[in-house]
């Protein structure tokens, strides 16, 4: 009773704001209205840089809006402009039918408006517990104290937080800070959520829950979501997405037609077939090649296809759409053959580089490596895959001398850790999660200083340095200052500062953290040479899952601990042979499909639109899972087999298994 | 005003320092360890100067004359030296700052009627100290000239030591101190800090808490709530208001029991004038993070445009009166000169409202117009 009463409430409380806002502008056509917000030639001046250069966007009501782009793409700018926190020079933005010109006009969209700014949990206060920062979001949005008690078991019982309603903001996990950060945002029930990078540094299992509940949100309340992302493969998850680079949206729509409408095909070669490939550009100048998982990528126009095969002796290992990160690279004008010479993973003679057993580090009573044990081999790329606060930098910074362990033992270059750290520190190379070149020494000035730390002669520094620069591509940007670098040239030279003195083991933090796809691509292209011409034992870590395929080896770290290890391919047939293959579901109702098969024990997830559940065994398994969904009364449109991204991969090993 | 986001704001805010240890410390530990460090660095008396004697005549007068400056309150008697060169290593290892040096024949020739030369070798990098001992030495060897030509006449002359006093001393100064009588420095010097401390500490404080937001992110809950920026502004100052009243009422027992200074004037006045005093260094500091956006930067500017006006423009190093025209002037733009006239007044004058009613109407103005500024420059739609 009580609780019918509260919604009915809930729903008036919401409805005379609604009212408010379309009466301000009378003068609306309809068509208008529809829309949430709708941004024209919105144009953004920093001091020294253009953050937007004349954007045109309209966010229909009730979609899961995403904008996708690297750092620095104006995505921030953006939505704090559409939020009403940002003045913008140029252009118009009218959300929820409000035109914002002013502080005055802004105000009158905030009470329909949530906003959860950049980083995770920043916004939060930490050492409120989950409930006081709840009760705090109440008070600024003044709901009245009735309701608010209700509001908050509900958004708790749905984030299945309320078992942590006591526990202090910063003794909470990524996820569980996310979801706090995500309730803030809905306290006062908003038609529109403004989200900002929400998933950056979020474990894969937290971020699956999270898109889930969005999803939900998005679906159930009516909610606009306006949601952005540094990761190219969380596309599919938006109903319509812009993609955006140096301030313009290169492309916008729902993601299936963005693929589709590049009316083109990705060949997958093995990765030998480099040599009778590239040639091929000539004749197909439209093609685009890169390397992924191993392989070599080609992607061209469908009606060349034929033409190519043909041409070919060997036919293409494997054929799958194109992608987003395609649309990127065509848009941004990246150039056509992206390859490299891509490293064979080592021999099992090749000698430990590095090597760690059962590894700890405490920080009081927190353990943030948890028995860790791992090796990496010369010539091996090894990737070590994690959230914020999963411990990989603690490790790293054990393994690199910098922090003594707790306990256990290991060894780096054929040195025990703790000992002799200053030989070790010769032979190998570590690029830190900051930048930590000097941004107003120019890259010359960088490089030779770096030389000299590590005690290079000066003959020797002079040759190492103009190979670096020529390898690198920066030799045009050599008296530019490094602080002035774009984020992937910048990446580049500080991975070149850190081999100048040519390591034999080479440490990289979170290395392309907030680059683009073009520059991720050719970043990798150089770990790959250099792993391949000089036998270096790399170990990467990262947050991004897709970048895992580049990667020999694999270790999957949360709350310290290693989850899940193996090659990409060894992970993958694992997963295969314990859950079975994954299928994709288009279904009219996805929440309801994701509901009804969970229930049945089925291990799926939400992709979007698409559910995709693992099945394991015979066609017969396939009929009983569309039999159970027909009997839900969900309606299955399409269903289809894929692949399962290495995301899904680690989900499912820790779901799956727990 | 909306009174439940004042409240909240304020509850979070205090919520916050409380249970942030550091934060918690540097609001209170941090005023009362500038009153205690810099109470007794700034005491400008120059008492126990360190000191040595080379006596290299150990007659009976020299002893006498080097007596009166080992008895004498000034210095600090250190020991004797023998040789240039131990009196020169004293000197520049710093043991001692003054150092007597009486010449041998030195009773011999002063009982023969004849001058005799001392030397004194004072260290100078301390101006300011070595001027002041400089003078207590020129004090303490005329009176020692005054004693011995009184001497002389007794015995000379035959009449009653008294008399000759007279006769030497006939004009006496009779010099009397008000409001400090006995020109402790420390009476002075205690409630002036006071009104330094409570210039700097809620300004940082405040600055502090608003810029941490900024770097945070957590100001954009407000700049994306209808939360009026009348009432951030006030629910972010209350709660280092409160913080900064206890600190008053700390700070003015230290004054009272821990420096014995005397508090004679109206309880009233200093409660008002100090009340409006702290809105005032609060809304300094909100003006400074209104305009700043890095905690660093935040403390720098604070620190210095609470320090200088409440250190050179104020009175407490030297009086208003005493400064160039200009300086009068910029002395008059911060309320630190004001709240010193309150402050020495109720301590030391006994002043009242009758008399200090002026200076706390301007301390409050100018709480107003610096709030008032820090309110007009804070937007929540912002322009980087």
């Amino acid at each position: 009773m009580q609780r019918c009463h509260l919604l009915a409430g809930m729903s008036d409380v919401a409805a005379p704001s609604a009212k408010m806002a379309s009466g301000q502008t009378g003068a609306m056509d309809s068509q208008q209205s529809a829309a949430m917000i709708r941004l024209q030639g919105v144009v953004k001046r920093y001091r020294k840089t253009t953050a937007l250069r004349g954007v045109d966007l309209t966010v229909a009501r009730g979609q899961l809006f995403g904008l996708i782009g690297p750092d620095g793409a104006g995505k921030s700018s953006l939505m704090h402009i559409v939020a009403g926190v940002l003045a913008q020079d140029a252009g118009e933005v009218v959300v929820n039918g409000v035109a914002i010109r002013d502080e005055r006009s802004a105000e009158a969209v905030k009470a329909q408006l949530g906003l959860m700014p950049q980083g995770l949990g920043l916004n939060l206060y930490p050492t409120l517990s989950v409930e006081e920062n709840l009760r705090f979001f109440a008070d600024l949005h003044a709901i009245p104290p009735e309701v608010v008690s209700q509001r908050i078991e509900q958004l708790l019982a749905m984030t299945q937080m309320s078992r942590f309603r006591d526990r202090r903001m910063q003794h909470l996990s990524g996820g569980m800070k996310q979801k706090l950060g995500l309730m803030c945002t809905l306290i006062h029930e908003p038609q529109l959520i403004i989200l900002d990078e929400p998933t950056t540094g979020v474990d894969p299992i937290s971020r699956q829950a999270f898109w889930e509940l969005l999803n939900q949100l998005v679906r159930e309340r009516a909610l606009t979501a306006l949601v952005s992302t540094a990761y190219m493969d969380e596309a599919a998850r938006f109903d319509t997405l812009a993609l955006m680079h140096d301030g313009l949206i290169l492309e916008q729509g729902p993601p299936d037609s963005l693929a589709a409408g590049q009316a083109a095909t990705v060949l997958w070669f093995s990765a030998a077939a480099r040599d009778t490939l590239r040639p091929c550009l000539q004749d197909f100048s439209a093609m685009r090649l890169r390397m992924e998982a191993g392989q070599l990528r080609a992607w061209l126009p469908q009606t060349q296809r034929e033409a190519l095969v043909q041409k070919l002796d060997s036919p293409p290992v494997r054929e799958t759409p194109p992608t987003l990160e395609d649309l990127f690279m065509a848009a941004v004008g990246a150039p056509h053959d992206l390859t490299f010479d891509w490293a064979p993973p080592p021999p099992a003679s090749a000698p430990v580089e590095i090597r760690a057993d059962g590894l700890v580090r405490r920080f009081g009573d927190f353990t943030a490596v948890d028995h860790v044990s791992l090796q990496v081999r010369a010539g091996e790329i090894f990737g070590l895959l994690g959230a914020n606060g999963a411990g990989k930098s603690t490790l790293i910074r054990m393994l690199t001398g910098i922090l003594l362990p707790t306990a256990g033992s290991g060894e780096v270059a054929g040195q025990p850790l703790g000992k002799a750290a200053r030989q070790v520190r010769q032979r190998i190379g570590y690029m830190s999660q900051q930048f930590s070149l000097y941004p107003q020494l120019s890259v010359l000035e960088n490089l030779r200083l770096f030389g000299r730390i590590y005690g290079l002669r000066r003959r020797q520094l002079q040759q190492r340095i103009e190979w670096g620069l020529d390898w690198t591509g920066l030799v045009t940007d050599k008296n530019e200052a490094a602080g002035r670098l774009p984020l992937g040239k910048r990446q580049r030279l500080a991975l070149l500062a850190a081999i100048l003195h040519e390591p034999e083991v080479l440490f990289l933090d979170e290395p392309t953290s907030g680059v683009d796809p073009l520059g991720r691509q050719q970043f990798w292209g150089l770990l790959h040479t250099l792993v391949r011409k000089e036998g270096v034992a790399l170990l990467v870590t990262t947050h991004a899952m897709n970048e895992a395929e580049n990667c020999h080896n694999l270790a999957l770290m949360r709350q310290g601990r290693v989850v899940a290890s193996g090659s990409p391919r060894q992970l993958r047939s694992t997963v295969r042979s314990r859950f079975g293959e994954v299928y994709a579901l288009r279904v009219d109702d996805t929440a309801r499909a994701l509901a009804t098969l969970r229930q049945r024990g089925w291990l799926a997830f939400a992709q979007g639109r698409e559910v995709h559940v693992f099945v394991a065994g015979d066609d017969a398994s396939l009929g009983r899972l569309k039999a159970q969904l027909d009997e839900a009364g969900c309606v299955i449109s399409a269903i289809e087999r894929v692949e399962p991204t290495m995301e899904e991969v680690f989900v499912s090993m820790i779901e799956g298994t727990a | 005003m909306n009174l439940r986001h004042i409240r909240a704001l304020a509850l979070k805010e205090s919520r916050e320092i409380l249970r942030d240890r550091i934060y918690l410390a540097l609001a209170f530990l941090v005023p009362v360890l500038m009153m205690v460090v810099l109470g007794h660095g700034l005491v400008l008396e120059v008492r126990h100067v360190p000191m040595a004697v080379w006596n290299q005549d150990k007659g009976p007068l020299s002893r006498d004359f080097v007596d009166r400056f080992r008895l004498s309150e000034y210095f600090d008697y250190r020991g004797e030296l023998t040789g240039d060169q131990a009196v020169e290593q004293a000197l520049k290892r710093g043991d001692v700052r003054f150092v007597l040096i009486v010449p041998p024949h030195f009773s011999e020739r002063l009982s023969r009627g004849l001058t005799a030369p001392v030397q004194t070798l004072i260290d100078g990098q301390f101006t300011y100290h070595a001027r002041v001992a400089s003078g207590y030495v020129q004090a303490i060897t005329a009176r020692f000239n005054q004693d011995r030509i009184q001497d002389w006449l007794v015995r000379r002359e035959g009449l009653p030591p008294q008399r000759v006093q007279q006769q030497l001393s006939p004009v006496k100064l009779e010099v009397r101190y008000l409001y400090n009588q006995a020109l402790k420095s420390e009476w002075s010097i205690a409630p002036g800090l006071i009104m330094l401390i409570m210039l700097m500490a809620p300004a940082l404080l405040t600055a502090l808490g608003v810029v941490r937001e900024k770097e945070s992110g957590s100001i954009f809950n407000f700049y994306a709530s209808n939360v009026r920026r009348v009432d951030f502004l006030i629910g972010k100052l209350l709660p280092y208001v409160a913080i900064s009243a206890i600190n008053l009422l700390v700070l003015t027992a230290m004054a009272l029991w821990v420096y014995g200074a005397p508090f004679k004037g109206s309880a009233s006045v200093y409660a008002v004038a100090s009340l409006l005093y702290i809105f005032a260094a609060g809304g300094i500091g909100l003006l400074v993070s209104v305009l700043v956006r890095s905690q660093a930067a935040a403390a720098l500017i604070t620190m210095l445009g609470t320090m200088i006006p409440g250190f050179m423009f104020s009175g407490l190093m030297m009086p208003i009166s005493a400064m160039s025209p200009e300086a009068q002037r910029e002395a008059h733009l911060f309320p630190a000169m004001h709240d010193l006239e309150v402050v020495w007044g109720v301590f030391l004058k006994g002043q009242g409202w009758d008399f200090l009613w002026p200076q706390v109407a301007l301390i409050g103005l100018y709480a107003v117009v610096v709030l008032t500024l820090a309110w007009v420059l804070f937007h929540k739609r912002v322009k980087r």
